[in-house]
């Protein structure tokens, strides 16, 4: 199966510094001779996916939701791309980039590429493209760009990213939405209509988006991969019922469904011959944040406790059927920045969390607010948790409503002391922990400062250019969130994908967000 | 058209203006009910307090309650139902690009309900205690007790998936596929019509029983009618106004149960509009699709009583 070469979990991560590959990389990057396509891609045909999310919308800066990705890649090339198994940068539409110095960002740009509407891509397209993530009031990708000072355009292939701080981070985060480059002519022209008929430089141009039924991608003739892309078309048929979804596909309707429970593995599974399915390891996690601005969980103590009185292994077990992966951090074990020495950090343990909350003094127990989505198979996390907590003496008081609902009402109001999301993760790992633990950090609901030492860390993370001190920077900032117990992380989520037979070429990434680009339909 | 009924058309029509702002009220009251804030989901995961407060005041979400709803009720009545929150699409063109999809499932059922519960009932009433009777309410009971989306997955699982007879999700345009439409349209229909059927049976056969004892039909019998010209031409006669009124009844309740059949056969239908629309706090688009789901409902029984006027004179006494 194409999937099956590079399993992150086994591969051996062996990784020289960002500035040390780009030239290899740069020389790999030699269209369109993927590792997995063994067979001659055959041309013609129209991929159709059953998608499980209307897109927010489809211009990257102004949507909002982590499920627009799958729909905006084959529209738009980011700056920088990424390996699917590892996420290492490689080149996208910028074929080099270089610190000269800490707070600079020289990016040289790929020539001869044009967007949808004839216009050509260079230095003053990306000008434009980043002044207005950083800058318009309607952009979702302001966070990323925090450090982003100016946009210099050098020559008509070359810009210069000028910043407030280090930030090695950013190559990787211009591989996500912030490094999807729009056509500025077009932006300007259509205002608030791109969000609707967006204009890019990928593989496949929007035809048609009616809203919850259905969105038409036709071939962009004048690609700059020679060859590519394959396909004539993509059809995302949006079908919000996963297992309705699945079934298209298994009756031959749909080539595509993704982001499948593992209960729909299991049923796929059985339907062997008619389906394909790829499950694999992804960097999303569900987790336990914390708002520990306020008494019970602004005792570390108490923090500490929850840790220990979840079991991980059952929680896997039971809500992901055993095919995730027990997470002690917002790193998955295998993953390049993870250190392997705290994997069995938190253990379960309901004595020792009871021990703890006796000494936090809460020795007949304590009762915090649980807050949670309403979907059923949330409920059925919170349930496991519930009764793990219990079990140490802890009364988890469990309030739902819809995810968007209770996300806002756990991170911007500060209500409620727990929360069970999903984190969806980041290309670069420095990302995460900015996030959650960060002062500033969205999802830092107390907007607690972190301690001073992994403030360090952080900083250190992220200014750090060689891989190896990065490596160190993240050891030590795992190792801080869990002896500070900031989150409970639980376990990551399989990425499952099921497609029909003929359905060629596709490559899992670990992100969980896949890519439909490079795939090519067997007659 | 009598005179008669032309006052009596008129007069319905004047009753029916209090119920259209009654429902638009209710439909507008309970969507404010609903917890949570549309400019939150806008705004997305990142979304600052400041930046939803903005799209509040850029959608007028912070203006009064009774200001929102007549701005909306003095639109509707222009023939416009507002833009969608999310999408800022107009709400008309989405509801009137997915509504022949429902009416296409729904008047399907609606005919195979006739076709199947009449005689159902027909021959229950008719053979009243005998076995045949006794499966006639057997299966009625099911098709009552069974929710039809199960029902519907059944189907699917074994008609399309097992045979591949019928395609298992999607809809066509009856006007550029007729063929493709009615096979998509023909599990969902099926699966729809079942409590329909049932309810028709049901109704029926208790109807015809009724009419089958009383007085004039046993003259007939001693005239020496054949028993089929006393069924058909006498008996559905007389029960014709219990079957209207309940046909209409199954009209409308089969509209509210797209919702779910909608969903198990990913039909880009008026139903699964009202759903993810709900989840997603777009209310202008929930609001405009009720709206329209009311009228034809409230049209339907307008149909219904005019019917009943022509088969039964006394009805407009």
């Amino acid at each position: 199966m194409p999937f099956d070469n590079d399993h992150p979990w086994n591969a051996p991560v062996a990784r020289r510094t960002v500035l040390r590959t780009l030239g290899s990389l740069a020389a790999a990057s030699a269209w369109p001779a993927l590792g997995y396509a063994q067979a001659t891609p055959r041309r013609g045909g129209v991929l159709k996916i059953a998608a499980p999310f209307n897109p927010s919308t489809l211009d990257p800066i102004t949507g909002g939701l982590g499920s627009d990705h799958m729909v905006l890649y084959p529209v738009f090339d980011t700056l920088v791309d990424f390996e699917p198994s590892t996420l290492a940068p490689k080149p996208g539409l910028a074929t080099a980039w270089e610190f000269p110095d800490p707070k600079t960002l020289v990016m040289t740009l790929r020539s001869g590429v044009r967007f949808h509407d004839g216009e050509p891509f260079d230095a003053a397209a990306v000008k434009a493209n980043l002044d207005r993530a950083r800058t318009d009031p309607r952009s979702s990708v302001k966070g990323d760009l925090q450090s982003l000072q100016a946009v210099e355009v050098l020559a008509p292939d070359r810009v210069a990213l000028r910043l407030s701080r280090p930030d090695t981070a950013l190559p990787l985060i211009l591989a996500d939405r912030a490094g999807m480059m729009s056509s500025p002519k077009a932006v300007e022209a259509r205002g608030k209509q791109h969000d609707r008929a967006p204009v890019g430089t990928g593989p496949f141009k929007v035809d048609k988006w009616n809203d919850n039924d259905v969105v038409v991608m036709s071939r962009n003739d004048a690609y700059w991969k020679p060859g590519q892309p394959y396909l004539d078309g993509l059809v995302f048929r949006i079908i919000t019922d996963l297992n309705t979804g699945l079934r298209s596909v298994v009756a031959g309707e749909n080539n595509f469904a993704y982001r499948l429970n593992p209960q729909q593995q299991v049923v796929a599974d059985r339907m062997k011959g008619k389906v394909v399915v790829s499950s694999t390891p992804t960097i999303a996690d569900y987790h336990l944040v914390f708002n520990y601005s306020r008494a019970p969980l602004a005792d570390v103590r108490i923090r500490k406790a929850i840790n220990y009185a979840v079991d991980r292994e059952a929680f896997n077990r039971v809500a992901l059927l055993g095919l995730g992966v027990p997470a002690q951090t917002m790193l998955p074990p295998g993953y390049w920045a993870h250190d392997s020495s705290v994997d069995n950090f938190y253990t379960h343990d309901p004595d020792r969390a009871r021990r703890l909350l006796a000494e936090a003094g809460h020795p007949n127990g304590i009762e915090i607010q649980f807050y949670g989505y309403s979907d059923q198979s949330s409920q059925q996390r919170h349930e496991i948790i519930i009764e793990h907590l219990r079990q140490a003496g802890i009364t988890a008081k469990l309030t739902t409503a819809s995810s968007a609902d209770m996300y806002q009402r756990f991170m911007v109001r500060g209500e409620g002391d727990m929360l069970l999301p999903l984190w969806t993760g980041r290309p670069d790992p420095s990302q995460p922990f900015l996030l959650i633990y960060g002062e500033n950090g969205f999802n830092n609901a107390g907007k607690v400062p972190p301690p001073p030492e992994m403030v360090a860390a952080q900083n250190e993370s992220q200014s750090a250019v060689d891989q190896e001190s990065r490596k160190r920077a993240f050891a030590k900032l795992e190792r801080l969130a869990l002896e500070h117990a900031l989150s409970c992380e639980l376990a990551f989520i399989p990425g499952i994908e099921a497609f029909t037979p003929n359905v060629k070429g596709y490559v899992p990434n670990l992100l969980g967000k896949p890519k439909f680009n490079d795939i090519y339909l067997a007659s | 058209m009598t005179k008669r009924q032309i006052v009596l058309l008129a007069s319905r029509l004047v009753q029916v203006l209090p119920v259209v702002v009654l429902a638009t009220v209710v439909i507008f009251g309970l969507l404010q009910l609903v917890p949570g804030d549309p400019a939150a989901v806008i705004a997305g995961e990142y979304a600052t307090a400041e930046r939803i407060a903005e799209i509040r005041h850029q959608l007028g979400l912070d203006q009064p309650l009774w200001r929102q709803y007549l701005g909306w009720l003095f639109a509707a009545m222009h023939g416009d139902l507002s833009t969608s929150l999310i999408t800022g699409q107009p709400v008309v063109e989405e509801v009137l690009r997915r509504l022949p999809n429902t009416l296409l499932i729904v008047c399907g059922a609606l005919m195979l309900s006739i076709s199947v519960g009449v005689p159902l009932g027909l021959t229950a009433a008719t053979h009243v205690d005998s076995p045949v009777d006794r499966v006639v309410t057997t299966i009625a009971s099911l098709g009552v007790a069974v929710p039809n989306f199960w029902f519907g997955m059944i189907l699917v699982g074994f008609f399309a998936l097992g045979l591949g007879l019928f395609p298992t999700t999607g809809a066509a345009s009856l006007f550029q596929d007729p063929r493709a439409a009615v096979m998509h349209a023909a599990l969902p229909s099926v699966a729809l019509a079942m409590g329909g059927t049932a309810e028709i049976a049901r109704q029926l056969r208790s109807a015809m029983i009724e009419v089958l004892g009383s007085q004039y039909v046993r003259t007939l019998h001693a005239k020496g009618l054949p028993q089929s010209s006393i069924l058909w031409r006498h008996g559905l006669k007389n029960v014709s106004l219990t079957l209207l009124t309940v046909i209409g009844l199954v009209f409308n309740r089969t509209l509210g149960a797209t919702v779910a059949i909608e969903a198990v056969f990913a039909i880009p239908g008026t139903g699964t509009l009202v759903v993810t629309s709900a989840t997603n706090k777009d209310f202008p688009i929930v609001q405009g699709t009720v709206f329209v789901l009311v009228m034809i409902v409230i049209g339907c029984n307008l149909l219904i009583d005019l019917l009943c006027t022509v088969l039964d004179p006394r009805v407009d006494k």
